[in-house]
């Protein structure tokens, strides 16, 4: 009782230093924010308008959806996939595949509910086949890195590496292009796919495992909760965020091709890279058990409005890669040092 | 031959590159000679020292993700400075910026002490837009083509200057890692971290050394690839991670680390060759080669996966007889003595 009277009791400033402590990373990141928004509004010019946040949030809800269901696999202590975008693109082609020939049947042609469980139906198969290794005892970034040309050989083999087209008006508009209350489909899809993943990792059983196996995978074997299982579903997750973002892309270019995610693709030029770059930018324990898709989000975000920053300030490629390179080393090495001792050791 | 036969995962690599090149061998008629033999060594000199790098790293318990960064930015360095420079000036300079490269990577790792797979992701980006900026967002290029020439002449029918470097290296490596006490010490905080830090083993010598051993080798990866063929890409050679982990695997490495050796890194390419090379010949597009590649990993992971798993299952049931025979011979004294 007496330690509740003197917490309430506490001035404000020493609340906010034990907040800061408590959550330094996530501090950090914050006063990162505020820094880049200040500098952004005095030195960049069209910075602080209505279509220009927009653009931010739009670029950053596509690799903010694969880095959420990539948040699952990292919090789960499974590291990262890096057959990231093979999957998006093999994702992509059986859409547009669907969309342009209804794959082999004129029927089902343009028929967006058919492509789009197709599509979904590959993640999921992707997922469990490379979530099954890992959880036999594979390692997963040399199992994600077969699975990766394995999977973007049977895509390019299938599409014979042609871009495949397939003409508007298509039943997948709205999910391109389309918008509601002014914010496009894209960015509806991020805020809820956040808040969704944020509600299941938080207030359901399954969350908790997540953190749990995460954490310490010896004491989840120990109460049940094996990893072999928890390797498969998590990658199952991670495969059909993948998956809905390449449907949406697709859906936005009317076109797919194998390489649409391998050549040079935002600030990175490599898709994979720059979502694992999301999920560290935003301060989550790589080692697993710690962090939050509320991070992840925030990282997007961050990356998204350097990223704008840059190009508003007429920067090449070069210099917004090692932007974003830097971002990801600095993110490391703090959270290693803060985190020293603790959960950086295995 | 004792070594091969003891190690499993060895003999299966001999296996394994020996049936790839007797397949190859079998369908195509000119596979067996002497150009072909010359063209694969040519690709060794690449290959090799990819899978070199990897199988250091993963010997130290860690996976190095920035070679192919770092190769392709030796090679811009490289390409880019033959022209004012010199050929050797500027392999010196690109050999010296990767190998400090790997050091500081070391270096950061053993100080932090957080796993490799999460600095060297970083390190992937960063390398990759410097060499952009180094680059100028070009390709860039020698303008005197003969340059280089020095290092694709043919020597003694099958050999070249770049491919002798990079058998010498091998045998220099492999003598380090075997026969020094610095080698040892990678092998150690590889097996077994927690035992060799308590027995005194510093943990940043060896992680900085097998850091920059690796960086060196991907570096002078790069600076052969850059002179050979003219021309250097900041976003180029990301193949090479691939490659250089099949090659890694497939030459008997354990991503548990403290396994593997030399010896096996240049089976392991060598199968990765034989395979690029014979599939030359079936002319199929650029996607094919990767997806065999990657095949061929799969395969060592399920065959590495599956016997670690059937020993586990060997030593759990060997120990169960022994508890099973003690207790017959417990039970047995017991009768003896309530007979008695």
């Amino acid at each position: 009782m007496s330690t509740v009277i003197q917490e309430s009791q506490q001035p404000i400033s020493a609340k906010f230093l034990q907040f800061y402590k408590d959550r330094t990373l996530l501090a950090i990141l914050l006063s990162l924010f505020a820094v880049m928004f200040v500098y952004g509004i005095f030195f960049t010019d069209n910075y602080l308008t209505i279509t220009n946040f927009k653009a931010i949030i739009r670029d950053a809800a596509l690799y903010g959806i694969m880095a959420i269901g990539l948040t699952f696999v990292t919090l789960s202590g499974n590291f990262f996939l890096l057959s990231l975008k093979e999957t998006a693109s093999i994702c992509g082609v059986t859409f547009a595949m669907g969309m342009a020939t209804g794959f082999g049947s004129p029927d089902l042609a343009g028929n967006f509910m058919v492509s789009l469980l197709a599509a979904l139906a590959v993640g999921v198969v992707s997922g469990v086949i490379q979530g099954y290794f890992v959880g036999m005892g594979g390692n997963p970034i040399v199992v994600t890195l077969g699975g990766a040309g394995i999977l973007y050989g049977i895509g390019a083999w299938w599409s014979d590496n042609l871009v495949i087209n397939f003409t508007r008006p298509h039943d997948a508009e709205w999910l391109g292009t389309g918008s509601f209350l002014g914010l496009p489909s894209i960015t509806w899809s991020f805020i809820l796919i956040a808040i969704a993943a944020e509600i299941v990792l938080r207030h359901t059983n399954f969350g908790r495992k997540v953190y749990l196996v995460g954490a310490n995978k010896a004491a989840g074997k120990a109460t049940g909760h094996e990893n072999f299982s928890m390797a498969i579903i998590v990658f199952t997750i991670c495969s059909v965020c993948c998956a809905f973002v390449a449907v949406a892309f697709v859906a936005q270019m009317d076109s797919a091709q194998s390489n649409y995610f391998s050549a040079e693709f935002g600030s990175s030029g490599d898709m994979t890279i720059l979502v694992i770059a999301t999920v560290m930018v935003g301060g989550n324990s790589i080692m697993g058990g710690y962090g939050s898709t509320l991070r992840t989000s925030l990282g997007a975000i961050f990356i998204a409005m350097v990223d704008n920053m840059m190009v508003l300030q007429g920067f090449n490629s070069g210099p917004r890669i090692v932007g974003v390179g830097l971002m990801i080393v600095f993110s490391i090495i703090v959270f290693g040092l803060f985190a020293k001792g603790s959960r950086a050791q295995e | 031959m004792k070594r091969i036969t003891k190690d499993v995962d060895l003999s299966f690599a001999i296996l394994l590159s020996f049936c790839v090149y007797v397949f190859f061998a079998m369908n195509i008629e000119v596979f067996f000679s002497h150009n072909i033999s010359f063209a694969i060594l040519e690709r060794f000199a690449v290959l090799g020292l990819v899978g070199l790098a990897l199988t250091i790293c993963i010997i130290a318990g860690e996976i190095d993700l920035s070679i192919g960064s770092n190769a392709a930015l030796c090679a811009v360095i490289v390409v880019k400075l033959t022209d004012p420079l010199g050929a050797p000036l500027a392999m010196l300079i690109g050999l010296s910026v990767s190998t400090l490269i790997g050091a500081t990577q070391g270096f950061v790792i053993a100080f932090i002490r957080i796993r490799a797979i999460v600095i060297t992701v970083g390190t992937l980006m960063l390398l990759r837009g410097v060499a952009l900026l180094i680059a100028e967002e070009k390709t860039v290029m020698l303008t005197d083509f003969r340059v280089p020439d020095f290092i694709t002449t043919k020597v003694l029918m099958y050999f070249s200057p770049a491919s002798l470097t990079v058998i010498f290296i091998f045998i220099c490596v492999g003598i380090f890692m075997r026969y020094t006490k610095y080698g040892r010490e990678i092998y150690a905080i590889g097996g077994a971290r927690k035992e060799a830090l308590t027995a005194g083993i510093p943990l940043r010598r060896p992680m900085i050394i097998a850091f920059a051993l690796s960086g060196f080798c991907a570096g002078f990866a790069g600076t052969v690839i850059g002179l050979k063929s003219g021309t250097a890409q900041g976003l180029g050679l990301q193949y090479l991670l691939l490659a250089g982990t099949v090659a890694a695997f497939v030459g008997g490495v354990s991503i548990l680390g403290g396994k593997g050796g030399v010896l096996g890194a240049a089976i392991g390419a060598l199968t990765v060759n034989f395979l690029n090379t014979g599939l030359v010949f079936y002319a199929l597009q650029v996607h094919f080669v990767q997806l065999f590649t990657s095949v061929l990993l799969v395969i060592v992971i399920v065959f590495q996966t599956m016997s670690r798993i059937f020993d586990s299952r060997q030593a759990r049931k060997s120990l169960l007889e022994t508890i099973d025979e003690r207790k017959t011979a417990l039970l047995e004294k017991k009768r003896t003595v309530l007979g008695k």
